[in-house]
């Protein structure tokens, strides 16, 4: 940290500013922020956020500022299809917003859906808030190149009361380039009083190429909304990509989440709530599974504010070859926040003796009416029953695949969009070895 | 004094005439300070070369203690801790004190205290001493310190005040020292090498079962040894020993920071059980006063098929910081961690353990029980790590917090670091309060509600007690119910 300024990293990403947008705050955001992360540069393990992720090899590689020829990247829009997923789509490529990959005609009514560096052409004015903040943790520096560079992305609004039935479509894809980008995303999803949506947010890749991402994503939900989201993260197996997720919920608002952690060689994901009104309820699923020498490392935040919240969460982790997991599950119950009931679970396999899994599950207490509860485990597969498989006359390997894969769609069970939840499932399974 | 720095310089370079010179000076001070007793307020290296030289230590001693202090000088303050204190000026605190004037008849003492020990059942002999009157007449500890020690001798155990061990035992001393918590270890450390004035050295001979429980209360020269102790426990080839370490009732203290440090070190299948109750003064209903405890412990299983245990209840201290830890080095080597940590008032505690598995086949298990009540906060905070070669290696930690009460908090912030495929590593935390149901059971049968709490307390820390030596099991439970008196309704 002591000269941060210096890593290719930092003067990389700070090279040539956006040009201006014609809003004086958004240009004074962006430059304060641009400013903070030159000030600040990038944290190293000794800032908590960071202890089990080091970016020391990041901080030496340099990334040319977006992408030009965006627009040409040649991308098979088949590959992008999910079963069961034929709605509105809202697709990236190397963080440039593409029409002709996208379908945003005849949306359903209630849902409004366009790409940031359109909205902001139109009406800016809703989204002051959220593109105005500051970030000022120790940890924050990808937030602030994100609020400093970003100027795509995703903009949702779900009407009051609207039921957004069919899943929309965001699809972040890394496209081959003449050389490695970095690219910024910046998403606002407000979902309106009693408004329903289902989201799936995917990461995909059209070649190998080892971009770095930011994603900043701010979900809103409203009184009563409620809102169904999955992530199924495949990017490329060199591809850095690090995201931030911030989402809110008001009174009797839920939020179920699904996510699914498989590509990219630097994975790092904040998932930030805050159950700010009385009687939310958020649920969370996920499965990361680290090989080779992937670096997968979710850190979930769960603040409960408010009377009666509740939060559920599942993760699994499994990690391979010389591959490393990181998780942190953290809740906090905030005082008055009477009523609460969190429980968390991180379980684990380690396959591999080159492989490591570093999880530190929080709590966080400072209200009496509470259940909190939290429980992490790091193992391997049951000998047992791998015995067991294996005396059936399936051979080892194939049991061992098995097991781990029936290890891990245990927390896709509640998934109710049966194709897509199908989908999810064989992936795991592929991504396992020996299979 | 202005050519003083120079002479130091000099000494350390290794001029004879020099060094005889500024042992003169010492001698002249060590008689005048013998007539105070104390060191002026501060802390510098010639600071440190005097308590060095009041205690008669030897030169490595010395270049150790200034080794430390310089390391100490280099580094930060630690914030890391969820604590809320005010910082503590180093330089106003004197690292030598005889032991204080305490006062001067148990009319003198807090009437609070003595109702306390009443409760407790201390002898009333007892009193006075934990009250810090001077007892002389009354309780004769020499004469029960001599009998130990005959025993102790006999069965070949060194048990002695640490300035005694290096004197008496300067290789022992040596060779152990800052093995386990090296000087440069932590900023608490580092402090405590620097200055420590006394503690409690122990060695159990080899094949050794020590002949009973050894205990700082009943050691003489255990008595007020100050702010800064030092602990070392050797257990060499299958010996055991179980050490325990302060009193279940309050003691009156004036210091305000106690920063000890506490080595175990357990050689081939040897075991030693360390049990703690610590009770120092925690401050009053408002906050005001009490003990800053930051204390580092650890064991190192040296040896294969060692052990250590770690048992400790933490009821005391207006800030606990402490997190006794087992480096398990041997292999099939087994760590425990047993605590209950209670906070009331504005009590702040933070506390764990870490468990480093190195050794193949190495054992942990982690049982903490946290109970928090009125503004306090309670924190878990632990480390179970498995390196590479730990082939085999196998967890279980368990942390229950207890809630009395709206305004307080607890805490876990559990760490887990696995490298190796073979381990097996489980956590487990809840926090809840006493359930409603529990309570109007209790009531409905004619419990009184405070009886009610304590006994639901009881039960929440059985687990630990049960780990406890018998008189201190005991001893424990009535102080939970004293340290909890007020926590409801």
């Amino acid at each position: 940290m002591s000269e941060p300024a210096t890593l290719p990293l930092v003067s990389s990403l700070l090279d040539a500013a956006l040009p201006p947008s014609g809003l004086a705050w958004l240009d004074t955001a962006r430059r304060e922020n641009s400013q903070a992360f030159a000030a600040g540069g990038l944290p190293d393990t000794r800032v908590e956020a960071w202890k089990y992720t080091a970016l020391r090899a990041l901080g030496q590689r340099r990334f040319a500022k977006g992408d030009a020829a965006a627009q040409s990247r040649a991308v098979d829009a088949s590959t992008l299809a999910l079963p069961g997923i034929d709605g509105a789509r809202l697709v990236f490529v190397n963080g440039v917003f593409r029409d002709d990959l996208s379908a945003l005609e005849s949306l359903p009514e209630g849902l409004t859906l366009q790409p940031l560096s359109q909205a902001l052409q139109g009406d800016p004015e809703p989204l002051r808030f959220a593109l105005s903040r500051h970030y000022r943790g120790a940890g924050d520096a990808f937030a602030r190149i994100n609020a400093a560079n970003a100027s795509d992305g995703v903009v949702l609004r779900v009407a009051a009361h609207a039921k957004i039935a069919v899943p929309v479509q965001l699809v972040f894809v890394g496209a081959a380039a003449e050389t490695d980008l970095a690219w910024h995303g910046r998403n606002v999803v407000i979902l309106g009083e009693g408004s329903s949506l289902s989201l799936v947010e995917q990461h995909a890749a059209a070649s190998e190429q080892a971009h770095l991402a930011t994603l900043v994503s701010d979900i809103e939900l409203g009184e009563r909304a409620s809102l169904r989201h999955v992530v199924l993260q495949n990017a490329a197996v060199g591809a850095s990509l690090i995201r931030r997720s911030s989402l809110r919920l008001q009174a009797h608002a839920q939020a179920t989440m699904h996510v699914l952690e498989l590509g990219g060689a630097l994975v790092r994901h904040d998932l930030q709530v805050e159950l700010a009104g009385n009687g939310s309820r958020l649920d969370t699923r996920g499965i990361f599974m680290p090989r080779s020498r992937q670096h997968i490392d979710t850190q979930l935040a769960i603040r409960h504010q408010a009377l009666h919240t509740v939060s559920s969460s599942h993760w699994r982790g499994v990690a391979n070859d010389r591959a490393r997991g990181v998780f942190r599950g953290a809740i906090l119950v905030a005082p008055g926040a009477d009523g609460s009931d969190a429980s968390l679970s991180n379980k684990n396999l380690l396959l591999s003796p080159g492989a490591e899994i570093d999880t530190k599950p929080e709590l966080e207490i400072y209200a009496d009416e509470v259940k909190a509860a939290h429980g992490a485990t790091v193992g391997q597969l049951d000998p047992h029953s791998l015995f067991y498989l294996q005396s059936r006359g399936i051979p080892q390997a194939e049991a061992r695949a098995l097991l781990t894969a029936a290890f891990c769609r245990a927390v896709l069970d509640d998934l109710p969009d049966q194709p897509l939840r199908e989908h999810l499932a064989a992936l795991v399974l592929a991504h396992l070895p020996n299979t | 004094m202005t050519s003083e720095p120079t002479q130091i310089t000099a000494a350390m370079g290794g001029n004879a005439e020099v060094v005889e010179a500024l042992g003169r000076r010492y001698e002249a001070g060590f008689v005048t300070d013998i007539e105070t007793d104390y060191l002026p307020p501060g802390l510098s290296e010639d600071i440190v070369r005097q308590l060095s030289a009041l205690k008669q230590e030897p030169e490595w001693m010395t270049e150790w203690r200034l080794e430390a202090y310089r390391h100490w000088l280099t580094m930060p303050t630690p914030d890391w801790a969820k604590l809320k204190l005010t910082p503590i000026d180093y330089q106003s605190i004197s690292y030598y004190a005889a032991p204080k004037q305490g006062p001067k008849s148990l009319a003198d003492v807090d009437p609070k205290l003595l109702v306390t020990y009443e409760k407790l059942g201390v002898p009333l002999h007892e009193r006075a001493r934990l009250a810090g009157v001077a007892v002389d007449a009354v309780f004769d500890s020499v004469s029960v310190g001599t009998t130990f020690r005959k025993e102790l001798a006999e069965a070949g155990v060194i048990f002695c005040s640490m300035s005694e061990a290096i004197r008496e035992h300067p290789e022992r001393v040596r060779q152990y020292l800052g093995s386990v918590v090296p000087t440069g270890d932590n900023y608490f450390a580092a402090l405590n090498s620097a200055v420590f004035s006394d503690g409690s050295f122990v060695f159990i001979p080899k094949g050794v079962r020590c002949p009973m429980e050894l205990s700082t209360y009943f050691r003489i020269n255990a008595i007020n040894t100050g702010q800064f102790e030092r602990t070392l426990i050797v257990c060499e080839d299958d010996a055991y020993v179980s050490y325990l370490e302060g009193c279940t009732a309050p003691m009156r203290d004036e210091n305000q920071l106690h920063a000890a440090v506490v080595e175990l070190v357990a050689l081939e299948g040897a075991q030693i059980k360390y049990s703690t109750v610590q009770n120092w003064y925690p401050g009053d209903e408002n906050g005001v006063g009490g003990i800053y405890n930051f204390v580092t412990k650890r064991g190192d299983c040296r040896g294969d098929d060692s052990k250590i245990s770690w048992t400790q209840v933490e009821t005391g201290s207006a800030i606990t910081w402490k997190y006794p830890s087992v480096v398990l080095r041997g292999d099939r080597s087994v760590g425990e961690f047993y605590s209950v940590a209670l906070t009331h008032h504005h009590q702040q505690a933070d506390t764990g353990t870490k468990m480093i598995h190195i050794g193949k086949g190495t054992k942990s298990k982690i049982v903490s029980k946290g109970i928090s009540a009125g503004r306090s906060s309670n924190s878990y905070r632990g480390l179970v790590k498995v390196e590479k070669g730990a082939e085999g290696a196998r967890n279980y930690t368990q942390c229950d917090s207890l809630l009395i009460g709206k305004q307080c908090g607890a805490h876990t912030f559990p760490y887990m670091e696995v490298k190796n495929p073979s381990a097996i590593i489980e956590h487990e935390a809840t926090t809840s309060k006493i359930s409603d149901d529990q309570m109007f059971y209790c009531r409905s049968r004619g419990i009184a509600e405070e009886d009610a709490v304590s006994m639901i307390v009881d039960g929440f820390c059985k687990q630990v007690f049960r780990e406890l030596p018998m008189e201190f099991a005991v001893e424990a439970k009535k102080l939970l119910e004293v340290s909890l008196e007020g926590a409801v309704g």
